[in-house]
């Protein structure tokens, strides 16, 4: 585990942390290529991570750790909560509520595909059968996407729906990868189930 | 400017006689007195506070004098606006549908903040003038520079931005609403101070060579003492934040 020393000072954007040649640039400071100096790009605390010791380059990295948290930002990788908006044919629209365990500020826009549903017989998905309006999935960020949504993905067996409510109104419990029952009527409703807990 | 049919084609060009300026100029031998009492080279005390807007990732106010401006940004957050797709951030701004304000903060900041980081999202900068008491621009440039610091934007540099006027022979910086009704030319430069690199320059008016050497030095200096200004005051208040 790396020691991050985080220092008493703040920086602010433009600040030089360091030349080029002793520090690594990190998250939040960025090498500027013409001087070979290190600058600041956030306001916070300066904070120096040493290197690993098996790797070739020695210079420790310096971060910038910003002083306000400002709303995350759904990236390729991440796992997002997502609440489903419309179900078409092809693909079901979310609207993706956090990133990680952060909410985000306001909402983006993200679609799962056909294809992304599930891993297996993709092909043969009914997109009525895996999500319904209203659900709360866990989805992975397969990619930016186009213009007006993020592309996110199901395809695991830890993603998939989180939280439904029947048509009766109750919160569902989820019985199998592709069942959930609703505990006041008892009706079986058809869902991609996420697997949750060991 | 059209031209009638079979008349002679429209050219338009100032004649000579209409060409010179309504007003006498006034200052070709009295130097100018500055209706605030300061020095030609000397600046309006800068009040600055960042965290005026709760709902906004990020905001600040300035006060130069009589001209105070409120900034407030939002994002990066998805847009409605966005056609097409686009693998850098994109930036927005909005000076209360004053489109030359909007137009020359969008040049001055485009240059300074790193767009690649938030790609996709929109960047909204809100710039609202609640006192023109002049040099309006600048002002409202160093204040939205100051409000990206604050909402956690990344930025190769805080942007400082002064402007100088000339009125006869007198050079004069920071001028106030009825200075700047009077200049004979304008000269307003935004820089990142540290980086000592211009983003926007922008002469308006009469201006010959010399003057606008000695003008642009000026600036130039100016705006590196607004950078330390700017700087002391983004530590002030974030370190009174984690208190």
């Amino acid at each position: 585990m790396q020691e991050k020393i985080a220092e008493e000072e703040m920086v602010t954007p433009g600040e030089v942390l360091g030349k080029g040649s002793e520090v690594k640039a990190g998250r939040g400071a960025y090498i500027a290529p013409y001087n070979n100096t290190v600058y600041a790009s956030l306001t916070g605390r300066r904070c120096i991570v040493p290197s690993s010791p098996e790797s070739p380059d020695q210079r420790p990295t310096v971060e910038v750790i910003g002083h306000k948290a400002h709303g995350p930002v759904p990236e390729p990788g991440c796992v997002v909560i997502a609440r489903v908006t419309k179900v078409m044919a092809r693909m079901a629209s979310a609207d993706i509520m956090c990133v990680g365990s952060k909410a985000v500020r306001e909402k983006f826009s993200g679609i799962i595909r056909q294809q992304d549903v599930r891993a297996t017989e993709i092909d043969k998905v009914d997109m009525h059968t895996s999500f319904r309006p209203g659900d709360i999935v866990k989805a992975s960020v397969l990619s930016l996407g186009d213009a007006r949504a993020y592309y996110l993905s199901t395809a695991q067996n830890e993603l998939g729906v989180v939280s439904a409510e029947s048509m009766a109104g109750g919160t569902m419990v989820p019985i199998s990868w592709t069942e959930m029952q609703c505990p006041l009527t008892g009706q079986i409703e058809q869902r991609k189930v996420a697997k949750v807990g060991a | 400017m059209a031209a009638k049919a079979g008349a002679s084609p429209a050219t338009y060009s100032p004649s000579p006689t209409t060409y010179k300026k309504n007003r006498p100029p006034i200052f070709t031998d009295v130097d100018w007195v500055r209706p605030d009492g300061r020095d030609f080279h000397q600046c309006r005390p800068a009040f600055l506070r960042t965290g005026a807007v709760n709902a906004a990732s990020g905001s600040a106010y300035a006060e130069f004098g009589n001209t105070k401006v409120m900034v407030s940004i939002f994002g990066p957050r998805e847009s409605k606006k966005a056609m097409i797709y686009s693998d850098i951030g994109r930036l927005n701004c909005n000076a209360s549908d004053n489109k030359e304000i909007s137009s020359q903060l969008h040049k001055s900041l485009e240059g300074a903040i790193m767009l690649d980081t938030f790609p996709k999202t929109t960047v909204d900068v809100f710039a609202l003038v609640l006192e023109s008491g002049g040099c309006d621009l600048p002002v409202v440039i160093s204040c939205a520079s100051l409000a990206l610091a604050d909402a956690g934007i990344m930025m190769y540099d805080l942007v400082a931005a002064v402007s100088v006027s000339c009125l006869g022979k007198n050079l004069v910086i920071d001028p106030v609403s009825e200075e700047e009704n009077y200049q004979d030319g304008g000269l307003m430069i935004t820089c990142l101070p540290s980086r000592n690199e211009v983003t926007q320059l922008t002469i308006t008016g009469e201006w010959s060579t010399p003057k606008i050497h000695e003008a642009m030095e000026l600036c130039l200096d100016a705006c590196s003492k607004l950078g330390k200004i700017m700087r002391s005051c983004l530590k002030e208040s974030s370190s009174t934040s984690q208190e």
